[in-house]
């Protein structure tokens, strides 16, 4: 053995949405964020594999359309297949799209690195009806093909086996570039294709960036090549470099024509088994029948119907809560029965009780959808075409919404808290510990009226968690599925309105989910303009998914109208406040050219796991900076100035701002300085204030649109400064805070004007 | 008004280097396909073809301009011609395209014109300038060759070219798979355009997908599907 061997780079690539995140996490057991969307990695992350005594650092990239870079995380992606000098490249490729595989593996070929190629997703493909000759492909390139399917880790040992064993690839296009280049890659040692290509594409930086990597003294020689491409030649004045790269491009195509043709076969495939028609016909009759009964659920609760979930909820309460609480009294378990059925005088629904409303309301639908797309290629189709028109997309969003509503908004913002911050922390933990602390100064900062533990701990675990955990919950079921890049053919028309385009929805959908996230998944966005503007939004209106808990929280406690108003205001401001950037931000619209993922089932695992790990990504996140906001604030009201606290000295400020121009109580003032420190943390301290019933409609809807305007939370803004710079993100908070406040005391005159919510 | 050759190449190379910028005589020497001599010059000012600028520079005159039109819309529609239908590859156009403009009547440019589909870029991608045909966008001859947003809803089609000015989008679409050859199928054209090319389904705005230019199979196909060489 020869002594510390050296360690290996293993890069993986490919084209976006193909599974690299699903195979790195399963080489290296580290877990990368695995989506049905492209675009789900805009970072590279590093891991560790031992392989046959040879340890492997591996690195997981943004999918790339192309090594030509045309968006920030593919820049990334491409930089790094550069500078890493990787010992290793393994192309992840979409099985059943070969013709774009090949292409990139063509610009793969030129960096002349070993590789492997990992045809993915095989079982989409044979479902297809499409099967591929691996071993001439294999003997095409000179490079061990893997066939797998990285969810289920189908083909893994294979792709262990080939990892030490991969070569460096054949050029089929030698001939044909070396008639165009004079010279080919190998001669010159230098991906000389790539290099016309980069001059053409015309990104002044990463040319420098190439430049830099690949040395300048290594490009002198074929600079004389690339000098040409500012001169006219022939009557045309083309550049060379685009006459080059079009001859370069024509020759890739021919090969691929070819190529494909050879290495397609048919006959073997497998198609996907189709439904019976009766049981086509029964599984759609059930899932139409579920969209009946949760539209007369909604309907039937708003004007007191009799519905379905009543019904059930009384049932529930009656026959099984009444008659097992002598029971759970006589054994001492009374808090337990509150939280499972909740109370029958007070109508405080339980736990258990919510499951299984949410239960009735969600299985008819999900589980005939689920079957249907498992099991009939035909319904796939049909849900492919339903949620990307308008006729159709519009009322499939219109439900999802309403279910997402009813998970996050009932079982989480009602439900969930009620237990939690009630009667777990309200009723129980916070009471116990306020006569276990004898009364001093420990008794104040643990569980006074600014305690770590009744004021930090309660919002952080009572409130926010449940709100964000439904929420993750069914964000991952949605971005699983695929369906959150249909929105972007929905949206296209009003987001160019904003100078962006239908891609730009992504990043604004992730936004629901953590503001901060989404600003980072901007990259993919194709201009610096465009994630401008899109950041500009995100910070600006785009409520994250604690906020927006709180918001369907409280609407539910109110009434709809409350929701719409909140809604349709901030989503009007959103748009007239796009559509002025767009004017005065220079540049211009880029192509809207996206790809549709195709629809799957999600996987209840992958689900799981993403929530638990973004919960737990939350809880270090923000359980800190809550005890921390609380400590600030338990300071400010320790510190007495005068004959006021720190607090009341800061309300008193705020006075004019909060209660003369926005019309709401003083001690709301609070909220918008906890909302400094995090969005999630002044929502919360909302929630409570109209919990405790100290706000009138009117100003609750003030406070909303107002808070969700608001500046950015800490986390995003320093994201913002990463992403955008000081400057920018001084800009974009010196713009957001004025107008927040106008238009909420706006909208607070309007509606008192108009006698709406009185 | 008819003009001779050397002209005609004078305010073809004139209106190419106009394209891009302003002309200085030196480029216009050196692009043009004849030789430009001070006399020639002289004649065409002469003719109020053009003119000359404070800065040194040449110009097209209003009078030029009209003249050179017909001149350049022949030159880039043989172009397409060839690289299209006959397969020739773009670099070897250049030569019969330049003999092509000077001989073909308008009526069968317009034939040709209507043929191709009304394209509005030639190979190298420089605008092909508009004729009475395309304004009228004449139906009633099928176009064999048009832009992808003209076919019916599930119609499939194979990709003739794709004729963008901007290189970044050729290439964005190339590594989608969108190729000349292959097979794509429009899903829905509002509100915006979704097309499928192998198993991947693409969502494009309409000014993207006008510049993808598909064979009708309808319509006849040249051997072997593609129109490649």
């Amino acid at each position: 053995m020869s002594p510390a061997p050296k360690r290996k780079k293993v890069i993986l690539v490919g084209n976006p949405n193909v599974g690299k995140s699903a195979l790195f996490r399963h080489l290296t057991g580290r877990y990368a964020l695995v989506s049905n969307y492209p675009g789900t990695t805009v970072e590279i992350s590093r891991g560790r594999l031992v392989l046959e005594g040879i340890e492997y650092e591996v690195i997981d990239t943004p999918g790339v359309t192309g090594l030509t870079p045309q968006s920030e995380d593919e820049r990334v992606a491409c930089e790094v297949l550069l500078r890493e000098k990787p010992d290793v490249i393994v192309q992840v490729a979409d099985a059943k799209n070969l013709r774009r595989t090949l292409r990139l593996t063509l610009q793969l070929v030129e960096l002349r690195r070993p590789m492997v190629l990992v045809l993915n997703m095989v079982d989409e493909m044979r479902e297809r009806g499409i099967e591929i000759n691996a071993d001439a492909l294999a003997e095409l390139f000179g490079i061990p093909v893997v066939e797998t399917i990285a969810t289920y880790g189908y083909g893994l040992r294979q792709l262990l086996r080939a990892i030490p064993r991969a070569t460096v690839p054949k050029n089929p296009l030698r001939e044909q570039q070396r008639e165009v280049l004079g010279t080919s890659p190998e001669e010159a040692d230098l991906p000389l294709g790539l290099i016309v290509e980069w001059m053409e594409v015309g990104d002044t930086r990463f040319q420098r960036q190439v430049e830099q990597l690949l040395g300048r003294s290594r490009l002198s020689p074929v600079r004389p090549l690339l000098e040409l491409s500012s001169a006219p030649r022939g009557c045309h004045g083309c550049s060379a470099s685009r006459s080059l790269c079009r001859a370069l491009e024509h020759a890739r195509a021919q090969f691929l024509e070819q190529a494909v043709l050879t290495l397609r076969k048919r006959g073997r495939a497998r198609p996907r088994r189709e439904l019976t028609p009766l049981a086509f016909r029964m599984w759609m009759g059930l899932l139409f029948c579920g969209v009946g009964l949760l539209v007369w659920d909604e309907l039937g609760r708003r004007f007191s119907w009799p519905t379905p979930t009543v019904w059930l909820r009384d049932l529930l309460l009656r026959y099984v809560a009444e008659p097992t609480w002598a029971l759970f009294h006589a054994n001492r378990l009374d808090l337990v029965h509150r939280l499972l059925f909740g109370h029958p005088d007070t109508l405080e629904c339980g736990v258990l009780v919510e499951a299984v409303r949410v239960l009735v309301l969600l299985a008819p639908l999900l589980v005939p959808t689920f079957v249907l797309m498992r099991h009939s290629a035909r319904f796939l189709h049909q849900l492919g075409r339903w949620t990307r028109q308008p006729m159709s997309g519009i009322p499939i969003l219109g439900v999802i919404l309403i279910l997402v509503y009813e998970l996050v908004g009932y079982t989480g913002a009602q439900t969930l808290v009620g237990a939690l911050e009630d009667v777990l922390f309200g009723a129980y933990l916070v009471p116990w510990l306020r006569s276990m602390i004898p009364s001093g100064f420990l008794h104040e900062v643990l569980v006074g009226p600014y305690g770590l533990i009744s004021m930090g701990l309660t919002y952080a675990l009572a409130i926010i968690l449940p709100v964000v955990g439904t929420f993750f919950l069914a964000f991952g079921v949605l971005e699983d599925s695929g369906y959150l890049p249909r929105l972007a053919i929905l949206s296209d028309r009003l987001l160019r309105l904003m100078g962006l385009n239908g891609k730009a929805i992504l990043p604004m959908v992730l936004g629901l989910g953590c503001d901060t996230m989404a600003t980072m998944t901007t990259r993919i966005l194709n201009s610096p303009r465009e994630r401008l503007i899109a950041t500009l939004l995100l910070a600006l209106g785009i409520p994250c998914s604690a906020q927006l808990g709180v918001i369907l929280g409280i609407a539910a406690a109110y009434s709809p109208a409350v929701l719409f108003t909140v809604f349709g205001v901030v989503a009007s401001q959103l748009v007239l406040v796009g559509h002025l950037a767009a004017r005065v931000i220079p540049g211009e619209r880029s192509d809207f050219i996206f790809e549709l993922p195709p629809l799957r089932v999600p996987i209840l695992r992958n689900i799981l796991l993403k929530t638990w790990l973004r919960l737990r990504w939350f809880l270090g996140e923000v359980v800190p900076l809550f005890l921390l906001a609380t400590s600030a604030l338990f300071l400010l009201d320790q510190l007495r100035l005068g004959a006021r606290t720190g607090i009341e000295w800061i309300e008193h400020g705020l006075r004019p701002l909060v209660v003369g121009w926005l019309s709401l109580p003083a001690e709301s003032a609070r909220v918008f300085i906890m909302g400094f420190l995090r969005r999630d943390y002044g929502a919360a301290g909302l929630f409570d204030l109209a919990r405790q019933g100290a706000l009138t409609t009117t100003q609750i809807v003030v406070a909303l649109v107002t808070i969700t305007l608001f500046i950015p939370c800490l986390a995003n803004f320093l994201v913002i400064v990463k992403e955008q710079g000081w400057r920018r993100a001084l800009a974009i908070v010196g713009f957001i805070l004025p107008f927040a406040f106008a238009i909420g005391g706006i909208l607070g005159r309007l509606l008192k004007a108009l006698g709406a919510f009185s | 008004m008819e003009v001779d050759r050397e002209l005609s190449e004078l305010l073809e190379a004139l209106w190419t280097l106009e394209e891009q910028g302003e002309a200085l005589p030196q480029d216009v020497c050196q692009i043009a396909h004849t030789e430009v001599t001070d006399r020639l010059l002289e004649r065409a000012v002469h003719e109020g073809l053009i003119a000359w600028q404070p800065s040194g520079h040449l110009r097209l005159t209003l009078k030029g301009r009209s003249v050179a039109t017909p001149i350049i819309r022949r030159h880039r529609l043989a172009e397409r011609l060839m690289c299209d239908i006959l397969g020739v590859n773009v670099e070897e156009t250049e030569a019969a395209a330049c003999e092509f403009e000077h001989f073909i009547a308008e009526g069968i440019t317009r034939a040709i014109c209507t043929l191709l589909g009304h394209p509005r870029v030639c190979p190298h991608g420089r605008p092909i300038p508009e004729g009475t045909c395309c304004r009228q966008a004449e139906e009633h001859v099928s176009a064999l060759i048009v832009p992808c947003d003209r076919l019916a809803l599930g119609e499939t089609a194979r990709v003739a070219y794709v004729s963008t000015r901007s290189h970044p989008r050729l290439l964005k679409l190339s590594a989608l798979g969108i190729l000349p050859g292959v097979s794509i199928k429009l899903l829905q054209k509002w509100p915006s355009i979704v097309l499928q090319c192998e198993e991947t389904e693409i969502a494009l705005d309409e000014e993207t997908a006008r510049e993808i230019y598909v064979w009708r199979s309808s319509g006849e196909e040249p051997e072997g599907g593609a129109p490649l060489p």
